[in-house]
């Protein structure tokens, strides 16, 4: 490589750093006003015109604020935590195309890279709440671990539909078979478990299982404070912009869009954009209406529906492919089985007998024993 | 599985209803009428003196102590121009430390004390919320412009009146 290509790379490299920090200001800004008008109020006001600033003086509070130390923390592990959670989640971020030439390196195992990394993360989390040597965060990086990799399997498999539709796993040839029909049109199943699936890999409000305040008190992150505690966060932030990202690039044909010239890059990048950020308002929107799930809501729905949807996906797409249907044939299929699955769930929701719960009083043997 | 739609649908109405918030310091939220504030002291605008003679029963009355009084002769009487022999001197209420249970109000001989629409007690020294008798009765205006108020003998004779005819 020479010299000119490495100062390339490195100052691309920066530029997404740049970018990616501007994004995570500007999605924490837009939830807190989106949640707020959910809420009826109108969000941050004071820092800045419509608190626009905000975000901002979070950033110069985190990183002036003093780092807390516990002392029974096992220091190297716990300091190399945040960067394991940080540096998969932006690597990430080399191969996703915001338009066809902004991209550092199109990969032609793109989806297969992304898939690979965003696991890594998971090690970051468990780590994270091992080494805080603190029992809320040791019950969150478990929950992390558990929740992390029930959700990759239908995440995969959902991808593999996309990869299978395209024939390909470069993202850049996915979104460009996108020309005629978006992959939500042709696959809404694979639609619905990708977005179910990744807002759980994001661990997002209904599925915010590990860092649930309410019960263990921010999982993985109670320890940590300041500059450390900013790195989680910008992590969970890039996460939620690339699974936002990648839905648009997988689902609703990236920076396409019909009637537009798809090779003009300003537009393309105006186009992708737009399309992420609708995505994000969703996924925010599903946070300011759902409750958190339980462990074993959660748990039951990974592997009971989701999993074995996702199958049915995959084969209802080979068998699509190996015939050579026509698209709408897939599209009905895919929506009798989502349509299915809905009406089987709600089904079993409605006549689900209410469990009895039975108290049984602990008595001590000896008073028990006394009292006859 | 549909009640989560539905449930989004709420959320989505939500959105797009007018926000509840007021920006507070900035901009304040109406106040009741009837609303109970801080006691201050009223102004007699036909004489120019405060009602208050520095009696001292609300500073008897009072549970938590916060009221202290002072009298004096009044000097608009031995002119003539007052018919209060004795009028307030000094006169101080801590606010911090006033319950609003409106005894002082209660027991007043001469409706010289009510109880506001004053309420805000965020101040920048430690003893900021001692009141004099000039800020008291400054508060005390500000209430009588707001709402228009006489004192209720006045308004008894009045209605005394308006019963016999």
């Amino acid at each position: 490589m020479s010299a000119v290509e490495t100062l390339l790379l490195v100052s691309a490299i920066l530029g997404l750093l740049t970018g990616l920090s501007v994004v995570v200001l500007s999605l924490t800004w837009l939830e807190r006003k989106f949640l707020g008008r959910i809420q009826m109020r109108i969000g941050p006001m004071r820092v800045g015109p419509f608190g626009l600033l905000q975000p901002v003086a979070d950033a110069v509070k985190l990183m002036a604020k003093e780092d807390l130390l516990s002392s029974w923390v096992d220091r190297v592990v716990y300091w190399v935590a945040p960067l394991v959670v940080f540096v998969p989640t932006f690597m990430i971020w080399v191969t996703i195309p915001i338009t066809r030439d902004l991209v550092i390196r199109n990969l032609d195992m793109g989806l297969f890279y992304i898939i690979a990394l965003s696991v890594l993360s998971i090690v970051g989390l468990v780590t994270a709440g091992w080494a805080s040597s603190n029992k809320y965060a040791v019950l969150g990086g478990f929950r992390a671990a558990a929740q992390l990799i029930s959700y990759e399997i239908p995440l995969i498999l959902a991808v593999l539909g996309v990869a299978m539709l395209a024939q390909s796993l470069n993202l850049e040839n996915v979104v460009n078979s996108q020309g005629a029909f978006s992959y939500a049109l042709i696959q809404p199943l694979g639609l619905v478990i990708f977005f179910v699936a990744g807002l759980a890999e994001l661990g997002r409000t209904p599925f915010d299982i590990h860092p649930a305040e309410s019960e263990v008190v921010g999982g993985p992150f109670v320890e940590y404070s300041g500059a450390h505690w900013a790195v989680f966060f910008l992590a969970e932030y890039i996460n939620t912009f690339a699974i936002a990202a990648l839905t648009v690039l997988l689902f609703f044909g990236g920076w396409l869009f019909p009637g537009l010239p798809g090779d003009v890059s300003g537009l393309g990048v105006l186009v992708f954009l737009i399309k992420t950020y609708l995505v994000i308002l969703v996924i925010f929107w599903v946070r300011g209406t759902y409750p958190r799930l339980r462990i074993d809501q959660l748990m039951s729905l990974g592997w009971k529906v989701l999993v074995p949807l996702a199958f049915v996906n995959v084969v209802i797409t080979s068998v699509y492919l190996f015939y050579g249907w026509p698209a709408w044939s897939l599209s009905l299929m895919s929506l009798a089985i989502l349509g299915t699955a809905v009406w089987e769930i709600s089904r079993r929701m409605r006549t689900a007998p209410t469990p009895e719960y039975t108290v049984r009083l602990y008595v001590p043997s000896s008073e028990a024993s006394s009292a006859g | 599985m549909l009640g989560n739609l539905k449930g989004l649908m709420v959320t989505l109405s939500t959105f797009f209803r007018k926000p509840v918030t007021y920006q507070y310091p900035k901009e304040h939220k109406p106040i009741e009428d009837r609303y109970m504030g801080f006691p201050v002291l009223m102004w007699d605008a036909n004489v120019g003196e405060p009602y208050c003679t520095g009696c001292m029963v609300c500073v008897r009355y009072c549970p938590t102590s916060c009221i202290s009084a002072v009298m004096k002769d009044n000097p608009l009487h031995a002119d003539g121009q007052s018919t209060r022999r004795k009028i307030v001197d000094n006169f101080e209420i801590n606010l911090g430390r006033c319950i609003l249970c409106g005894i002082c109000v209660d027991v007043c001989n001469f409706d010289a004390i009510e109880m506001s629409h004053e309420h805000e007690l965020s101040k920048y020294a430690r003893n900021g919320n001692r009141t004099d008798l000039s800020k008291l009765l400054e508060m005390g205006k500000a209430y009588q412009e707001e709402t228009g108020w006489r004192p209720e003998k006045e308004t008894k004779k009045e209605e005394a009146v308006e019963a016999e005819n």
